[in-house]
């Protein structure tokens, strides 16, 4: 499962990136004007939602099997988990607050 | 002897990336460098969402991150930045393509792992000239 969730992702974060180093390239940003009336659209809120939905996830997977190799005592282990797991629900909600808030 | 035997064998080698990539083959440092990368992308996401809500506040508040990061010092921390970025970016592509059983034979491995670190320095510095 892990392993499938790590793929999955990466193929999305991969290209997403692409997609807005492209996009910078393209149409580097010059004002706040055009900058919020970008981040205006639906479909590019979306796209970035699913961006940090995918990014928290693989990063959670990466970071546990980082943990699984380097970190001992177990209990050193389920405690440094369990603060990233907070961490990223946290870093979850944060992005979600400013993805849904819209442009004041 | 028998004692710096003793303690050379306490020692958590585990930990000690350092001596592990000196001695390790290039796939191996690479695989390294991709864990590396990607812990370190971790930490950079706070300031990400950071940069990101600021821009979004108001006018005034989208040109202080614009000036921050035109600065002199914010270029160099955004061109890391790529860097580790697209180096994440590369090595994890190796890695999906090994998956798939591509270039998984020794020499295909240490070319790949060799043209992740040149291609992300090259994209670098291209996107650097260009943005």
């Amino acid at each position: 499962m892990e392993w499938l969730v790590q793929r999955v992702t990466s193929i999305y974060l991969g290209g997403f990136t692409v997609y807005i180093l492209v996009y910078l390239a393209l149409n580097p940003i010059k004002s706040y004007a055009s900058w919020s009336t970008y981040f205006a659209s639906g479909a590019v809120r979306l796209a970035w939602g699913l961006f940090f939905v995918s990014l928290l996830l693989h990063a959670w997977v990466g970071l546990r099997s980082i943990y699984l190799d380097y970190l001992k005592p177990d209990w050193i282990r389920f405690t440094v988990t369990v603060a990233t797991a907070i961490a990223m629900t946290g870093l979850g909600l944060w992005a979600a607050n400013i993805l849904i808030r819209g442009t004041a | 002897m028998a004692n710096s035997m003793a303690t050379h064998r306490k020692r958590p080698v585990n930990l000690n990336l350092l001596q592990l990539t000196l001695q390790l083959p290039i796939g191996g440092v690479v695989s390294i460098i991709h864990r590396a990368t990607g812990a370190l992308l971790v930490l950079l996401i706070p300031y990400a969402l950071y940069a990101l809500q600021t821009s979004l506040e108001s006018p005034m508040r989208f040109e202080q991150i614009r000036v921050s990061l035109a600065s002199g010092v914010g270029r160099i921390a955004l061109l890391l930045a790529l860097w580790v970025v697209v180096q994440h970016l590369y090595s994890g592509i190796r890695h999906l393509f090994m998956d798939i059983d591509v270039g998984v034979d020794l020499t295909a491995a240490r070319r790949s792992a060799w043209l992740t670190l040149a291609a992300s320095v090259i994209t670098v510095a291209l996107l650097g000239v260009l943005l």
